[in-house]
């Protein structure tokens, strides 16, 4: 039986002042920390490109793209029985940055210094000579009413700057997701871009022999660990989706009768229907503020598109063609859908207001286009494109201009963002008797990473950020 | 009183190998060695700068002349007249840097060119036609060889240019008054490569001549260093290009005598994070050792323009 999963009580704050005044001056500049959530506001790049007068500048460009080479250092641990937290904390911060691709954690068993005291800057020679451009250290300690303390601080080697510095309370069970929020720290200080690790993933997960597969609802961290099943297999359930806003999911099941579109609360266990429309209702997304469900309704041989308004349960009719249009997404700002339609012969995508009205096709590649899903941060919608016997996940500008395939292959389908747009999973199935496995890409192209699941799994679903 | 033998032997071989030694240790005297003078054209820093730099008006289909000097030059075939010309002057140290000193005695010497004789080869009219005395060179060498048969010295002509009718040396006496005598009136027998005025026509110069008024060469191997050590960080998909301008300051050896100054103010968390890189990338590179101490005062501070562009 699923139990909710309650978010974990957290208390974020600033660590501290220090003592030593290069710490003081450290903690000065961590205090920049604060123009990420646009308390400062810097002025104008007036001189930008070096339009502004002056002598010559000498121009530099870089000389390539490399991972940020960065040091995580085994969190201290408060007492020996918090020891074995501190080192997954420490393991699953270096298992996230690493897998983002940006960043190349380097190998403990390389340190020079062994980390014993969070509270004094690192000696940053000794992190210099390994090339670290940045170092992680960090405590783990039990208090007093037995919840967990997790602090960290993030030095840039170079400068010897402390560029970040947080402290977390929560109960000791979620340290995972503090390791995850503490990565999302890392990577947006570093990046300068939101992260995405303090995230989770609902996904089907599917076993069983091949003709018989059961297929349950599961949800997972997105590193593929704290797998839950929200749904016990007894019915198919197919394409989840997750709400933008609150801790809900929409999805398809085929139950006794025709497949309906359900609505499931995380952390209460409650499911409904949503709506109680004659035939068929599938391939659901929520609006960007989480107050409406956008799907498929089938109406003989066609579907269209409509929209339901959860509160008052009102349904909006948004295309009403004599062809079959389906898997609605919104832009991030609730203006605009794209969907998949085959009214001009083969299924392509389309693009519409969100109230409906005319559509604009976009897709004009060979093959046909299908599940696209529009970026959450606005600029690309990801798709997967058959033709020539093989399925691609591939990302396009909304216009329909700049179309790049990541990847190739037998069978690829259903590719869903990471809450900051920077990467996609989706899922693969390789034929044969196997089952299909998700999967993430940089929307780059680079950095394909297989996602750990206890069996087959497919139709992943990212969900934003949690905190 | 009887005297003791051995002693006095001993004194007398002290004597001897004391006065040996003064006579064999005594060094020589040092020799001045005369050295060949060099033709050299000094080109002021100046000079150069106005040559390598280039001007906004400057007309871009013509980027940089092709020559520093304009080419209008003295003809070079009267060299050896010009001497001539000027009224010798005795002195005893007057160089003369004028012909290439023979370095085998004279008569063995065929040379057609040099007007030896009256009956000479047509192949050089100009000399003998303009300049009817003959040149001094030869009879210099048949005078030296009267002198010092045996030992042709290797610049004969160099101690003093005196007219074919050997003079008697006139003793010297230090005169304040007639020091300017002393000074050698000739014209320079050598020849500029090219015109003496500075081609001052404006262009707008070339990629390395737009890099301030320095010479290039280490300023390309520091940009080179910094271009190596500044590495995109990989984030920032399909973001636009960005230029960040940012001036150094150095210490002598080559270290940053300050933070980087960026001059500009990020105005979103990315572009912080871009020119944390580069400062990151800045620092991480020193010391800049291809600086050259002797020319610090022109690279202590230097402005650049950190050129992210989009992968």
């Amino acid at each position: 039986m699923f139990r909710p999963l309650p978010g974990p009580p957290l208390i974020g704050q600033p660590l501290p002042r220090l003592t030593s005044p290069l710490s003081r001056r450290a903690f000065t500049l961590a205090g920049g920390v604060l123009a990420l959530s646009g308390i400062i506001r810097p002025a104008s790049l007036a001189a930008q490109g070096g339009q502004a007068g002056g002598p010559a500048r000498l121009e530099i460009i870089p000389g390539g793209t490399q991972a940020i080479p960065i040091a995580v250092t085994n969190f201290v641990a408060g007492s020996p029985a918090d020891g074995e937290v501190a080192a997954g904390v420490s393991q699953v911060i270096t298992n996230n940055l690493k897998r983002s691709g940006l960043f190349a954690p380097i190998d403990p068993a390389a340190f020079i210094e062994r980390i014993t005291n969070v509270d004094a800057p690192p000696q940053f020679q000794n992190w210099k000579t390994l090339n670290a451009q940045a170092v992680v250290t960090g405590r783990v300690t039990r208090q007093g009413d037995g919840r967990m303390k997790a602090e960290f601080r993030l030095w840039e080697v170079a400068s010897g700057q402390q560029l970040a510095g947080q402290q977390y309370v929560t109960s000791p069970e979620y340290w995972r997701r503090i390791a995850h929020i503490i990565s999302d720290q890392i990577y947006e200080r570093l990046q300068g871009e939101k992260g995405y690790f303090d995230s989770r993933v609902v996904f089907v997960d599917e076993s069983g022999a091949k003709e018989r597969r059961v297929k349950r609802l599961a949800i997972m961290d997105q590193d593929g660990a704290n797998v839950h099943y929200l749904t016990k297999g007894s019915d198919l359930v197919l394409t989840p989706r997750f709400s933008p806003s609150t801790q809900e999911i929409t999805y398809m099941e085929f139950g006794q009768g025709d497949p309906r579109v359900y609505l499931y609360n995380i952390e209460t266990g409650q499911r409904e229907i949503v709506g109680n429309f004659p035939g068929m209702s599938f391939s659901p997304r929520f609006s960007p503020d989480g107050q409406r469900i956008i799907m498929s309704l089938q109406q003989g041989g066609n579907s269209n598109l409509f929209v339901m308004d959860l509160r008052s349960k009102s349904t909006t009719r948004l295309t009403d063609t004599p062809a079959i249009d389906t898997s609605p997404s919104y832009a991030p700002d609730g203006s605009r859908i794209c969907f998949e339609s085959d009214r001009g012969g083969k299924p392509q995508i389309y693009v519409m207001a969100a109230q409906g009205g005319p559509a604009q096709r976009i897709s004009f590649g060979e093959g046909s286009y299908s599940t696209p899903v529009w970026s959450p941060r606005g600029d690309y919608i990801a798709f997967t494109k058959q033709g020539s016997g093989a399925f691609a996940i591939g990302i396009m500008k909304t216009d329909g201009s700049g179309e790049r395939i990541l990847t190739s292959g037998f069978h690829n389908e259903g590719p869903t963002f990471a809450p900051n747009g920077r990467f996609l999973m989706f899922f693969r199935d390789p034929g044969g008797n196997g089952g299909p496995s998700l999967f993430t890409i940089d929307v780059s192209g680079r950095n394909e990473l297989k996602v750990p699941t206890p069996g087959f799994a497919s139709d992943p679903a990212w969900s934003p950020l949690l905190s | 009183m009887k005297v003791d033998k051995t002693l006095m032997a001993s004194i007398a071989l002290h004597v001897i190998v004391l006065g040996w030694g003064l006579v064999s240790f005594s060094s020589k005297a040092f020799e001045s060695v005369e050295i060949e003078s060099v033709p050299v054209d000094f080109v002021t820093d100046d000079q150069l700068n106005k040559v390598t730099a280039g001007i906004k008006s400057g007309k871009k289909e013509n980027p940089k002349p092709p020559a520093e000097k304009i080419a209008e030059a003295k003809p070079v075939d009267d060299a050896v007249g010009k001497i001539s010309e000027k009224k010798p002057i005795v002195t005893d140290a007057a160089p003369d840097p004028t012909p290439k000193p023979p370095d085998k005695p004279v008569e063995k010497k065929p040379d057609p060119p040099k007007p030896i004789a009256e009956d000479k080869p047509k192949e050089e009219p100009k000399p003998i036609e303009k300049k009817p005395d003959p040149p001094k060179i030869d009879p210099i060498a048949e005078a030296l060889k009267k002198e010092e048969v045996k030992k042709p010295a290797p610049k004969p002509q160099a101690k003093a240019a005196p007219p074919p009718p050997p003079v008697k040396k006139r003793e010297y006496k230090f005169d304040t008054e007639t020091i300017s005598a002393l000074v050698d009136k000739r014209d320079p027998t050598r020849q500029a490569f090219a015109g003496d005025t500075l081609n001052s026509a404006p262009a707008l110069g070339t990629a390395k001549g737009t890099a301030a008024t320095l010479s290039a060469s280490y300023l390309s191997a520091l940009v080179s260093k910094i271009h190596d050590c500044w590495q995109r960080d990989g984030g920032g998909f399909d973001e636009e290009d960005l230029k960040i301008p940012i001036t150094l300051t150095f210490k002598v050896d080559g270290t940053l005598a300050t933070e980087p100054l960026i001059e500009v103010q990020p105005r979103t968390p990315r572009e912080r994070a871009l020119f944390d890189g580069a400062r990151r990338a800045i620092i991480g590179c020193q010391p800049y050792t291809m600086l050259p101490p002797a020319k610090y005062a022109e690279w202590k501070s230097l402005p650049f323009l950190f050129h992210n562009k989009a992968f």
